[in-house]
């Protein structure tokens, strides 16, 4: 995968991780706790930052994004303290919205 | 015993109160005669009837390990070995019990308490993990026609970090308020 300026974004390994782990997540989903569906959307996000974090360069905004994302904690769940959990889901979309603002040059 | 009397310790009971599931392994190698040691204790695991319809596979390709995590969206830890438990339906047919039986699957979840005790024991890290694909687990294992992966069993090295876990219940609390 490249970038609009032909520089790769991820490896076709890594690429492959994420599509591997979105299709089997869709199948083991319809089997687990409703509590697990965010969780296992942001490991799905935390594996596609991973597979994307050697070729982020020296982009401040997108780096701090996806080095935040690359590090979460990989099993919480919303049910044991859900307004921490979304209050931290909340800012963590902000930053999602910044770094998308800063890429359109309109930060 | 109340929940006010204090805890016994000894070996066996020692290993289950401290025993944790090790979500983040170091990529050092597992010693095969760990492993080996580990799978052997399955031959004690509780099971019902002693009909063993619960195969248990020995996993150390680091390929086949690297792709049954690309299907096991529950698989936190890198593996070097793991133990997948499957359900051998085709022989549970031939002792006459219908399709899904549900004792079937109990005795897997001995099967894998046993393994996580052995692996404590032995001084390695263990994660159970049943959120994966079955069909493509079946296909990157080989499995034959009426063999099932039901649980797959890390096993490893603990690393020096380990991601945030869920407590336990708290003391003589052994199932939440109102179940």
């Amino acid at each position: 995968m490249t970038t609009t300026s032909g520089n790769p974004a991820l490896s076709q390994e890594s690429a492959l991780e994420v599509l591997a782990f979105l299709v089997t997540a869709a199948r083991t989903q319809t089997e687990e706790a409703a509590e697990y569906a965010p969780m296992r959307l942001l490991m799905g996000a935390r594996a596609l930052a991973q597979g994307m974090a050697p070729y982020v360069g020296d982009n401040p905004s997108l780096r701090a994004l996806v080095d935040e994302v690359a590090a979460l904690e990989p099993v919480r769940t919303p049910t044991r303290d859900r307004e921490a959990y979304l209050s931290s889901l909340d800012a963590l979309c902000e930053r999602v919205a910044d770094t998308l603002l800063a890429q359109e040059g309109r930060a | 015993m109340s929940s006010s009397s204090p805890l016994p310790s000894n070996p066996v009971y020692d290993a289950i109160r401290t025993r944790r599931v090790t979500r983040a392994m170091s990529p050092e190698p597992v010693d095969p005669d760990l492993v080996a040691a580990v799978l052997e204790s399955a031959r004690w695991a509780p099971n019902a009837g002693n009909r063993r319809l619960q195969p248990v596979l020995p996993i150390s390709d680091p390929v086949t390990l690297r792709l049954l995590r690309a299907i096991s969206p529950g698989m936190v830890p890198r593996p070097p070995a793991a133990l997948v438990i499957c359900v051998d339906a085709a022989r549970a047919e031939e002792f006459g019990f219908p399709p899904r039986y549900r004792g079937l699957y109990v005795d897997v979840g001995t099967t894998a308490a046993t393994l996580l005790l052995a692996a404590q024991s032995v001084g390695l890290g263990a994660c159970p993990v049943t959120s994966f694909s079955r069909s493509a687990a079946a296909r990157i294992l080989g499995l034959r026609n009426g063999l099932s992966a039901e649980m797959i069993v890390c096993l490893g090295h603990p690393a020096d970090t380990q991601p945030a876990t869920l407590s336990a219940l708290p003391s003589g609390e052994v199932s939440p308020p109102g179940s």
